[in-house]
């Protein structure tokens, strides 16, 4: 178990080298420049030279490569060119609003999928089954942005029940910046329990068809036992599987979601940054990104020896 | 001593600026007395890349950092030059080399210091040293000193009337601040403004509230001067980059002002929970052309480009409908003392066949025009399709560069790169705060002739010698095409009914402001 653990956090520091030089490579030779986009229209080639300058935006690229390594060797990200701030400070600052909204959504994903995934494969072939079939290929392929912009026109503009966009401002309580996560969290839990719904249900259907199942209906016991009992708990690897990754989506920043609501979280971040060309935020952003995603997967394996008792590492 | 502004003369005709408030249903009564409190949140384009006025020409930290920063000049609503934190206007020596500005004896900062000549003569230094429109005038400066304890006295190596303009412009701004704040990276945003920095959360919002040892001037409240009165407790400035949540938060009236409405959606404000503000005119798109390298460094190509084009279309495809546009030539529009058709017969041709007659005449065998936009300003692409167009036809082919504005301003330093890129800018209220093109900025129009213009232009003294020599400048800029201005177009913001006292302004303020309901 330990040299399971020991190997895995072995790969999680061969994955953070290779997103760091990959993402350094690839914006670093994406055109556009950070010290043009802070100094604004009018300024001079001289003074964005001196701005490159200041912010070692100069230096050969493999010089810039070796010092954002030893940067990262100390657990240092660097500073934002745009924010002027430390890039981990900046990702705090963003961490709130992406921690509720990513708990938020979570929770009307699974909500929605669990019961319904667990119906339509126990009611396979059935009117609902279908209904859940074509429900979940709709919301799967329907964008983000379009839903979010259809959700915010209802209730946020026509009917006023819940803000536009935003987070609330510098006194804000913790309900008014819940109703500004309102409309983006059910636009990604909808949009994300099509998937988890298809999973639960595929996984269901597998286990359904299991011997054991046969046997505990032929042992009398209630059907309500049966599935909860016996076929969800053996169901439960894929479906902890896909909400590991669904979680870690949601972490690494819905972009499109957070662009559409103005909210000031992850994705949003990463997103402004790339306008900006704020290299170090990028940087530092998705590397974080990438640890997260291979932790959560580290975490979810581990679930399965809480959830089975056969799995051994 | 000669004034270096002179005013008006009482003959020249009123014009309309800046500061036209057009706000939809205004059928109603009144307005009610100025209410003091509360705290507007006001939504802009974006975050500002700093909150240090000098070292930036973005119009969004212009817009911002205007309630926290003091120029000693500003502009009225007529766009004359008017004492701030300058006790008057300044006096000028016979031979224009001396400025001398009394100083205001009652101004202090927000960490409660009094304003000294010390501050003004350090500000005014890293002024020249650091922000651009400073550097550009520091050439012409040979000492910024101390005439006495209110005074400060600046002597130049030639006359140069546009200085107290550039002092009173508030991007790449000759702000005021204390001596002891200044640095090359700014922390402490300490001002003399209205309003001062309590909180900054970047990209969430930027928390400012009234600075109760504010001294205004007195009087009344005359464009970007006069009175400057406090009504709010607070003002929030909220970035919403996304122009279409922008739009739908005003509908919504989610925010009291909300900045940088399209043009195509202001209909929906009709029957939306905000109002219309329109300011008109509000500045001018242009393309600027590549003089230094490439197929546009041929005058005569850049002639035939001139005029291949229908401006008037180009401005209907970005605007849409006449209420925000109008087709105008002239570097500034009718009503500014500026304005001058000099030079404007070759706008608007849209003469496909006299082109190809320069083309012919420039005998250039590739012409093949490398054209540099983005779609981060809807409006410059569309415009940048329609010219296409008009090209094509006269026998030219176009490459059209689309990127993001990162990309552009980076591509736009490169003379190699790229032949015509599109731009825009608000109306200014003196020509020599206009961004032309020069030997150090893209566009590189470097030409005896233009520095000729531009020179007499800047060295006189009188404003009626100053307009006349304006229209010869603007004579050379239609005989050798460094740019080509597309037409006017106004400007559209939204605001909450209950917001009083905004004028409509290209850098819009909220002192002066006041929310009729808390």
């Amino acid at each position: 178990m330990l040299s399971y653990l020991f190997n895995r956090l072995l790969g999680l520091v061969a994955v953070m080298f290779l997103v760091a030089t990959i993402v350094f490579v690839i914006i670093r030779v994406t055109p556009g420049d950070p010290a043009a986009v802070m100094l604004g229209p009018e300024a001079t080639q001289q003074d964005i030279a001196a701005l490159r300058t200041r912010l070692g935006l100069d230096r050969p690229l493999p010089v810039q490569y070796v010092t954002w390594l030893g940067q990262l060797a100390r657990g240092d990200l660097g500073q934002s060119i745009f924010l002027n701030k430390p890039v981990l400070s900046a990702l705090a600052d963003r961490a709130e609003p992406t921690f509720w909204l990513t708990l938020l959504s979570l929770i009307i994903a699974t909500a929605i999928a669990l019961p319904v995934g667990i119906l339509s494969a126990v009611k396979r072939g059935s009117t609902l089954d279908q209904s859940v079939v074509s429900f979940s290929m709709f919301t799967s392929s329907v964008p983000s942005f379009w839903l979010g912009l259809l959700l915010m026109q209802v209730f946020a503009v026509k009917l006023g029940w819940l803000p536009v966009s935003g987070y609330g401002g510098p006194d804000a309580s913790f309900g008014t910046r819940l109703s500004h996560l309102i409309l983006p969290a059910v636009v990604l839990g909808l949009v994300n329990s099509a998937l988890i719904t298809r999973f639960i249900r595929a996984s269901m259907l597998d286990v359904l068809r299991d011997d054991y199942v046969r046997t505990a209906r032929a042992k009398g016991l209630p059907e309500r036992k049966v599935i909860l009992k016996h076929a969800v708990r053996n169901a439960l690897i894929p479906i902890l599987t896909v909400l590991g990754l669904t979680t870690a989506l949601l972490i690494s920043g819905a972009v499109v979601t957070e662009t559409v609501f103005g909210l000031p979280g992850v994705g949003s971040l990463v997103v402004s940054a790339v306008l900006r060309r704020d290299y170090p935020v990028i940087q530092g952003a998705l590397l974080v990104v990438a640890a997260i995603y291979v932790l959560i997967n580290l975490f979810i394996d581990l679930l399965y020896l809480v959830v089975d008792p056969r799995v051994r590492y | 001593m000669n004034s270096l502004v002179s005013r008006r003369r009482d003959g020249l005709k009123t014009f309309l600026l800046a500061a036209t408030l057009s706000v939809a249903a205004l059928a109603g009564p009144a307005h009610a007395a100025p209410v003091k409190g509360g705290t507007i949140s006001v939504a802009t384009i974006g975050e500002p890349p700093t909150l240090d006025p000098m070292i930036s020409t973005a119009d969004l930290v212009g817009l911002i950092s205007q309630h926290i920063y003091e120029t000693l000049y500003t502009f009225d609503a007529k766009w004359n030059l008017t004492p701030l934190l300058a006790q008057a206007l300044p006096t000028v020596s016979a031979d224009g080399l001396t400025v001398t500005i009394p100083l205001r004896t009652d101004v202090t900062f927000h960490d409660g210091s009094k304003m000294t000549i010390d501050d003004v003569i350090a500000s005014l230094q890293r002024w020249t040293t650091t922000a651009s429109r400073g550097k550009q005038t520091a050439p012409l400066i040979k000492a910024i000193e101390a005439a006495d304890d209110h005074t400060v006295r600046i002597t130049l190596t030639q006359p140069y009337a546009p200085l107290t303009a550039l002092l009173a412009m508030n991007n790449a701004a000759a702000v005021i601040m204390p001596k002891s704040k200044i640095a090359a990276t700014i922390t402490d945003y300490i001002g003399t403004g209205p309003y001062m920095v309590k909180a900054r959360v970047p990209d969430q919002y930027l928390q400012l509230v009234r600075f109760p040892g504010y001294k205004s001037r007195g009087g009344q409240p005359d464009g970007y001067g006069g009175a400057r009165e406090q009504y709010l407790d607070e003002i929030r400035f909220v970035p919403v980059p996304n122009a279409n949540t922008r739009l739908e938060s005003a509908v919504a009236g989610q925010y009291d002002y909300v900045d940088s409405i399209a043009v195509e959606s202001a209909g929906k404000l009709k029957s939306s929970k905000s109002q219309a503000v329109l300011l008109k005119p509000f500045g001018w798109p242009r393309l600027v052309m590549n003089t230094k390298q490439g197929i546009m460094a041929n005058q005569k190509m850049r002639q035939a480009v001139q005029m291949a084009l229908n401006e008037e279309d180009m401005l209907a495809a970005a605007f849409g409908s006449t209420d925000y546009y109008t087709v105008d030539g002239a570097m500034y529009p009718k009503g500014y003392p500026w304005y001058t058709d000099r030079g404007t017969k070759a706008y608007n041709k849209g003469d496909t066949e006299g082109a190809k007659k320069l083309i012919a005449e420039a005998g250039i065998p590739d012409r093949t025009i490398r054209i540099l936009t983005s779609q981060q300003y809807e409006f410059h692409y569309k415009m940048a399709l329609v010219a296409a167009e008009y090209l094509k036809q006269a026998g030219f082919k176009v490459d059209m560069q689309v990127v993001d504005w990162a990309t552009l301003t980076q591509r736009r330093q490169d003379p190699a790169l790229w032949d015509i890129f599109i731009t825009h800018s608000p109306f200014l209220p003196e020509p020599a705060l206009i961004d032309f093109p020069s030997k150090n900025s893209p566009g590189w129009w470097d030409t005896p002739r233009r520095n000729a213009a531009l020179d007499a232009f800047n060295r006189a003294t009188s404003q009626e010698e100053r307009v006349k020599l304006w229209g010869d400048v603007q004579q050379v800029i239609f005989d050798e095409v460094p740019f080509i201005k597309v037409g006017d177009f106004n400007a559209v913001a939204a605001k909450s009914p209950a917001l009083e006292g905004v004028t409509a302004a290209p850098w819009p303020y909220f002192w002066n402001a006041w929310k009729a309901s808390k």
